[in-house]
């Protein structure tokens, strides 16, 4: 899977959105990005890229496009899928 | 080594007693991580976890990458291994603790018997979360080390336990934490003792005028989940709100900080009959015996808050439940010099320079005070919790030389 395929997935699979539904994303906007599906889809993140999110930037992850960012820094580039 | 008893306790969770395995691991072992990362994960995923932000929030410390992190902390001068077993008197009141409880045991390479509370969801939600996963060929090792049993309070019951095992962790009142550590143990038994502790919240008036709608709305998110989650019963909960600034900022902050809390606390925690009476009963008794107290708001019989002019030495004794606030206004943190005992843990803050709290703290000597951490952030403990390096506390040295 590709790190743009990864980062999808996480969400996909974390909020059993479709993955048509992710481009506008944002924290709160959706019932199950809640605080608890915050935590959910950090640890999928995590997991996935393995790496360990600063707490900062767990806070900072406002949205699917933020999160683009963030992970950045992380040297995870999600590149558009195709 | 010997066998356990057989005594008359119930088993939650694990095998019988007498085939525990109590050979104890290395700090921060592989299978204990793969088996609280896989708790982690089994706990986010589960849909009743959505109306349990306290389990999220243990799903979330015991995810592998804060275990990573946790693990780097660990003191390796030397090397280092489980003392054995561990005997955990989980917090009656606080649901999830025995879990961190639990986890810090593991985490140090112990064997566990843990007594957990009754009467709430989330114990049952994370028990069956934990038999599953012990039902695992891939856990048997971690399965076969530890227990989660119930019995009622009976010291012949603690006592048996306590003579096998190499530290307690007892959680408490004081009176709890006296009695439980006056029942005989070996020598060598380390017990490592959570008694009752006193936090309080300061809050920055002009930060409070000054913050956005969405900040404002975090910062109310933060302090209801600091305060109702445990029902104002986590030790980190704070009882006091000191406000920071001019007596005008800071009226003209509570008219802006408490409406925006109100409708969290409305939708979100149930006051029960009963505990509207203790609160009531509370804020009267209060009013007629604390002298400083100046009068009280009521928003419904959602917030009480209890206004004070002056900071008596024994505030924290006045403590209540249920969502009820001691308020003060004061420019400077002159005042905590008069209050804080050791009893005194954590300071949530808004507004406020952390470190001038901490400094103020190791400055002026004060016996209390553990902790200064954001407000929403009183509950997520970290390697150290109430003062003490657990992991470091529940294993050994082996020391060559």
């Amino acid at each position: 899977m590709s790190s743009a395929e990864k980062y999808d997935a996480a969400f996909v699979e974390t909020f059993m959105l479709e993955p048509k539904d992710l481009a506008a994303l944002k924290y709160q906007e959706v019932e199950s990005w809640d605080s608890v599906g915050h935590m959910a889809l950090m640890a999928a993140l995590e997991e996935a890229f393995g790496i360990e999110l600063d707490i900062d930037d767990i806070i900072e992850f406002s949205s699917y496009e933020a999160g683009k960012a963030i992970l950045a820094k992380y040297d995870v580039q999600v590149e558009p899928v195709g | 080594m010997n066998l356990l008893p057989d005594l008359p306790l119930t088993i939650r969770v694990g095998g019988p007693l007498d085939a525990l395995e109590r050979r104890p691991l290395r700090p921060y072992a592989e299978p204990v991580l793969s088996f609280l990362s896989a708790l982690s994960k089994a706990l986010l995923g589960r849909a009743e976890v959505r109306d349990h932000p306290d389990i999220a929030a243990f799903a979330f410390w015991c995810r592998p990458a804060n275990l990573s992190r946790l693990s780097a902390e660990l003191d390796r001068r030397h090397a280092r291994i489980g003392r054995g077993l561990v005997l955990h008197v989980a917090p009656s009141n606080v649901p999830v603790n025995f879990a961190y409880s639990f986890a810090f045991g593991l985490l140090a390479g112990n064997a566990n018997i843990v007594r957990i509370p009754d009467g709430f969801a989330q114990v049952e939600i994370i028990c069956d979360a934990i038999a599953a996963l012990f039902a695992m060929p891939d856990h048997a090792r971690v399965a076969a080390m530890n227990r989660l049993v119930r019995y009622p309070r009976d010291d012949a019951i603690t006592t048996a336990l306590s003579a096998e095992c190499q530290a307690r962790m007892i959680w408490g009142g004081d009176a709890t934490v006296a009695h439980l550590k006056q029942l005989p143990a070996h020598p060598r038994c380390v017990d490592v003792a959570f008694a009752d502790r006193y936090s309080l919240c300061l809050l920055g008036a002009e930060a409070v005028l000054a913050a956005s709608e969405e900040a404002l709305a975090d910062l109310a998110r933060g302090f209801f989940n600091d305060s109702y989650l445990f029902d104002q019963n986590g030790c980190s909960s704070p009882h006091l709100v000191l406000w920071q600034g001019s007596a005008e900022a800071s009226a003209a902050a509570q008219r802006r900080f408490w409406p925006a809390l109100e409708p969290l606390v409305r939708d979100r925690y149930p006051l029960t009959d009963a505990r509207a009476v203790d609160k009531f009963a509370h804020l009267c008794r209060t009013a007629g015996t604390v002298e400083a107290v100046r009068g009280a708001v009521r928003h419904d019989n959602l917030i009480y808050r209890i206004a004070l002019d002056a900071l008596p030495v024994d505030i924290e004794r006045h403590r209540g439940q249920s969502g009820t606030f001691f308020e003060h206004v004061a420019d400077g943190l002159e005042g905590l010099a008069h209050i804080v005992t050791e009893r005194y843990q954590t300071v949530t803050c808004f507004g406020v320079d952390r470190q001038a709290v901490v400094d103020f703290v190791v400055e002026r000597g004060l016996l209390g005070i553990d902790r200064v951490v954001p407000v929403g952030k009183a509950l997520d403990m970290g390697v150290v919790w109430d003062g003490y390096m657990l992991v470091e506390e529940l294993s050994r040295i082996v020391h060559s030389g």
